[in-house]
């Protein structure tokens, strides 16, 4: 993975030595809140319902083991023993001081980790798809990418204060699984008509108060150009986007409003005008920073392990684990595996500093040291030989990181909501919960196949609601927590928003509901369909009516 | 009638106005205020801006969050309903 150099850690440590000075500042009373929060805001501070918290970057969303190590000390030195990891893949700490800010920070940095950029109107932590490295379907590793984009968009003076933040997400393969359109910028990797690597450009999307899925601008940027590219959208976004109104000032909006195809043109003018060959992206440079991911020393082994075989033989359980939670691996013998953050009746994202320290165990023992995580909020082991899988299944069982759901109805993405964020209209993890519990029978998970559920407890959706198979969203009715059901939603590269049903239902009635429209798809699904083809092919009206029947009846 | 809160400052906590003018975590603890005593008590806590972070007032029925943001507020004075800090506080750790 990549290693910081010395501007990298020089640059980590001036902002820390700054920011502690800033947080001495605000203690003794010689800068007021108003005059400290954007201040704080730039170092991943916020303050919520019940204390401050810390967002900590997770570049692209690779964590060594030692870092996972740090991530727990820090977890049960400063805070009350856990983190959270969000859509976005960073981790949150929901506890900390102020005064201990300064000393989380030096500990973070030790391990070349830092929460700069994950907050405020910047370009925020670039994300990727979970299993870059790993999937075969990958044209090209898209964390190379990931780090010459975080290069330059940290701390870029030019787009420190845009309109409003700003998202991108890179995948390396036509399967979208980081969810691309939902970004202000999502970039794919595609080959070029030389054959090089070039980069299919989505622009415009964002979830939030006016949701849109993005638009292709440009099919295949090559390369080398893909930073004057970004520039280009960024200079054109910070001309023409809004900044008079907080609602209004993503790039969605700009692009909405303008249309595709006049926001092109404007790129494209800047794009002209730019001095390309400042950011022209060397090819030395490229080789340097694609060296950092060389894949790890695989063994030569054969493609089939007899003793991973004959354990999925002799135990059920296991063999369910790895139907859900293993994914298939580029190099022969080899599998990823996915740690479940969602056991049932858990908090989605949610992780104890102990849970930490196994996973920080497992991949240092098993998988060269790596950890990834997932926008989906788990966690991955991206390289385990097949003959380990059983041992690291054993260890995360005991863990309780073992639940055998991943991408299933039970791997719910959910906000802090109500219990946490200042923001919320109503509770997140509650009803997360309860609609885990009556979902958590294995057999009918695996019966129900992939179905994406998300819950954000308000408008902002930072749980994704709008894209997931069926969202839920939190609001306020007269002070009471009511939820709208959307279904249809997809957050991959057949991206889709998903249509609200119908009325909000009280929060005891979500789960229930939610069960009878799964249900009701295993009624009228064709032979192998997947829920969300079923409700494709359908429309939304079939689970409408089941979401509603009991409600109906008792009116 | 009211109660004040806000954030105190070194570590984000919830805290309440309480007798003597004292920043109490309890909300059992706060003052009741009426509509003279609640804006006097907002001076106070804008005076204090080493203590008080974003004070402001809620409305309260013998001392139970009763306005509009009644559930925030409920959650505010007990803590998160669901999860790890539950835990934590069951083992009686100090953060
Ligand atoms: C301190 C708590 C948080 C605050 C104050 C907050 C605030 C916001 C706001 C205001 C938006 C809407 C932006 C817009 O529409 O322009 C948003 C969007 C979003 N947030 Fe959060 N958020 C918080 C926590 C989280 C968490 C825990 C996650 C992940 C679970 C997350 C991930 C996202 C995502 C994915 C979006 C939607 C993507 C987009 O902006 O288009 N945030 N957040
Ligand atoms: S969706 Fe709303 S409630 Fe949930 S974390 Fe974001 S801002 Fe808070």
């Amino acid at each position: 993975m990549y290693r910081y150099d010395e501007f990298d850690a020089a640059l980590v440590r001036e902002r820390i030595a700054e920011f502690s000075d800033q947080v001495d500042r605000r203690s003794s009373g010689a800068l007021t809140e108003d005059e400290f929060k954007p201040l704080r805001l730039m170092n991943g501070v916020y303050l919520q319902l019940h204390a401050y918290m810390l967002r900590v970057a997770v570049p692209y969303g690779v964590i060594s083991s030692r870092q996972m190590r740090r991530l727990a000390h820090v977890a049960r030195t400063y805070d009350k023993g856990y983190g959270h990891f969000t859509t976005r893949t960073n981790i949150q700490f929901n506890w900390p001081a102020l005064q201990d800010l300064p000393a989380i920070l030096s500990d973070l940095a030790e391990v070349e980790m830092h929460a700069i950029q994950t907050s405020g109107n910047c370009i925020r932590n670039v994300t990727t798809d979970v299993f870059a490295g790993v999937a075969a379907d990958e044209i090209e590793d898209p964390r190379p990418w990931c780090e010459i984009v975080r290069q330059w968009s940290t701390i870029h003076p030019e787009f420190s204060f845009l309109p409003r933040k700003f998202k991108i997400a890179i995948v390396g393969a036509p399967k979208d699984r980081a969810a691309v359109r939902t970004h202000d910028v999502g970039l794919q990797i595609v080959r070029g008509e030389d054959g090089q690597t070039a980069f299919r450009v989505f622009v415009g999307g964002g979830q939030g108060r006016l949701p849109h899925i993005a638009q292709e601008i440009a099919p295949a940027v090559p390369g080398q150009s893909l930073l004057a590219y970004l520039t280009a959208i960024l200079r054109a976004y910070n001309l023409l986007g809004r900044r008079d109104n907080i609602h209004k000032a993503r790039i969605k909006i700009l692009v909405a409003a303008i249309g595709i195809d006049a926001f092109r043109d404007e790129v494209e003018r800047q794009f002209a005008i730019l001095r390309q060959e400042d950011l022209r992206i060397p090819d030395e440079e490229l080789a340097r920073i694609q060296a950092y991911f060389t894949p790890p020393p695989f063994a030569d082994l054969p493609a089939t392990s007899p003793a991973y075989d004959a354990a999925r033989r002799l135990n059920p359980e296991f063999a369910r684990f790895t139907r859900s939670n293993l994914r298939e691996h580029k190099q022969a013998g080899y599998g990823a595996v996915i740690v479940s953050l969602k056991p049932i009746g858990g908090v989605p994202g949610d992780i104890t500093a102990a849970q930490m320290d196994v996973v920080a165990d497992l991949a240092a023992r098993f998988s060269f040291h790596e950890v990834r995580a997932s926008y989906e909020q788990n966690l991955v082991l991206p390289h385990v030989r097949l003959e380990d899988v059983h041992a690291v299944w054993s260890r995360l069982r005991e863990a309780g990181l073992a639940t055998a759901n991943a991408d299933l109805a039970t791997d719910i993405i959910a906000c802090p909501g109500l219990d946490y964020c200042s923001l919320a209209n109503a509770r997140s993890i509650p009803v997360a919960q309860a609609l885990s519990h009556q979902l958590a029978d294995a057999a009918l998970l695996e019966k129900l196949g992939p179905v994406r559920i998300n819950i954000s407890g308000c408008i902002n959706a930072c749980g994704h609601h709008h894209v997931g198979h069926i969202g839920v969203l939190g609001v306020d009715r007269k002070g009471e927590e009511y939820y709208q059901i959307t279904v249809g939603g997809s957050p991959d590269e057949q991206a889709a928003l998903g249509e609200i049903v119908g009325r909000s239902l009280p929060a005891e009635e979500v789960a229930p509901a939610i069960a009878r429209a799964l249900d009701r798809y295993l009624e009228i699904r064709n032979d192998g369909e997947l829920f969300i083809d079923t409700v494709r092919r359908l429309g939304a009206d079939p689970f409408r009516t089941a979401i509603y029947e009991l409600t109906d009846a008792a009116a | 009638m009211k109660l004040l809160t806000a954030n105190r400052l070194n570590d984000g906590r919830v805290i309440y106005l309480g007798e003597a003018d004292a920043a109490v975590e309890a909300i059992d603890a706060a003052r009741i205020l009426d509509a003279d005593a609640a804006e006097a008590a907002l001076t106070l806590a804008q005076s204090r801006p080493a203590v008080f972070v974003n004070p402001y007032l809620i409305e309260v029925e013998d001392r139970a969050p009763s306005g509009r943001d009644r559930l925030k507020e409920r959650i505010r004075s007990v803590g998160p309903t669901v999860g790890h800090s539950l835990d934590f506080a069951a083992r009686n750790e100090t953060p």
